[in-house]
């Protein structure tokens, strides 16, 4: 399944914080607590509203030394996870402020 | 106790003032028998030092000028809370148990400002140290519990964690597990929190921060869905368990469980 290249955003109705090098993401209307580990929190954290999945693998790439091939095919799998389970939705569909 | 009876802005009205976890607490209340029911539940948690914080009971939702801050419709016993900057009303609780339900969910939120939070587990205090044990239902909180030294035990239902001064302390509540006794109104400093399971043998693994939070997460008593509150809690949470360690306590009944536990 391809992944629309974005931009995304942080689901603003998630509360989320970093605990290490860990993320913890819960929903306050569900009983649901998501956790990305540190690739997913490196994502997480650099994803902003205005980041494409181009440039967000280009920083994945940068940041753990793989080959911008293999950054972008893990930027998408991600990408496509966080989406899945709503935690990112489309930038341009967000209508409240960020958590944080 | 510090109970008296005075003329109030609402009319002929009873309070008493509690203290739970060092939350000063005022109960306004008119129906004599959900006074005198309240007054003997919360018998050893009276008193209060620092300015309390009021708490009415109403039959009916009181303007007073001001949007709450909090609400919660507890539609099970037909009453509701309304949170407020400085007060608090409890809409229709016509009997004790009400009002505890009411007072657990109201403490919840008031804990926020104070960097607290609570959590359904049992603590016991060893060595001046308190022991959080808690997990799902049926783990095994009660059976600790039971296996502990009279007065040793902070409650078997409600435990209140509170980080004051840097370090994080443990609070007995007065609301009843299966013990059908108040806590003990003293706290402790936190030794660590244990999630329990019962086990042939005593077998413990010490848990990472995120593992702890998940293991915590389910037996935290939260009940605001508004987004920023949730937020408090959790940088609340996760800092509580970044500085206390966590555990995964397989145990069986009996006393040697304490053998298995870090000093």
């Amino acid at each position: 399944m391809s992944t629309p290249n974005g931009p995304w955003q942080k689901n603003p109705a998630l509360a989320w914080r970093e605990i290490d090098d860990e993320t913890v993401i819960i929903s306050p209307t569900e009983n649901v607590m998501h956790e990305l580990n540190d690739t997913g929190s490196f994502l997480w954290k650099n994803v902003d509203g205005r980041r494409t999945a181009a440039e967000l693998a280009a920083l994945l790439a940068a940041e753990y030394e793989v080959t911008p091939g293999a950054a972008l095919a893990d930027t998408e799998a991600l990408l496509q996870q966080l989406i899945s389970s709503k935690l990112l939705v489309p930038a341009a569909a967000a209508t409240d402020g960020a958590a944080r | 106790m510090s109970a008296s009876q005075t003329t109030l802005r609402r009319g002929l009205e009873q309070q008493f003032e509690l203290s739970i976890g060092c939350i000063p607490l005022r109960l306004h209340v008119s129906d004599a028998r959900v006074f005198s029911e309240a007054r003997e539940r919360y018998r050893a948690f009276a008193g209060s030092e620092a300015p309390p914080f009021s708490i009415y009971l109403e039959d009916s939702f009181q303007e007073n000028g001001e949007n709450p801050e909090f609400v919660y419709d507890f539609e099970a016993q037909r009453a509701a809370l309304r949170a407020f900057s400085a007060e608090s009303q409890f809409i229709g609780a016509k009997n004790a148990y009400a009002l505890d339900s009411l007072l657990r969910i109201l403490l919840s939120w008031v804990l926020l400002r104070h960097a607290g939070f609570l959590l359904h587990g049992a603590t016991i205090v060893r060595n001046c140290r308190a022991y959080v044990f808690t997990g799902r239902s049926g783990a095994g909180k009660s059976t600790v519990a039971s296996l502990s030294p009279s007065g040793s035990v902070l409650t078997d239902e409600i435990s209140l964690l509170r980080r004051e001064n840097g370090e994080w302390r443990a609070y007995g509540t007065p609301f009843w597990g299966e013990f059908r006794a108040a806590g003990s109104n003293s706290s402790a400093p936190v030794a660590g929190i244990f999630r329990l399971a019962q086990a042939p043998e005593n077998r413990i693994k010490p848990l990472r921060a995120v593992e702890t939070l998940r293991g915590i997460l389910p037996n935290v008593l939260f009940f605001s869905e508004e987004l920023a509150a949730n937020q408090r809690l959790l940088e609340i949470l996760g800092q509580a368990v970044k500085e206390i360690s966590g555990y995964n306590l397989a145990f069986r009944r009996d006393k040697t469980f304490w053998e298995a536990l870090p000093s």
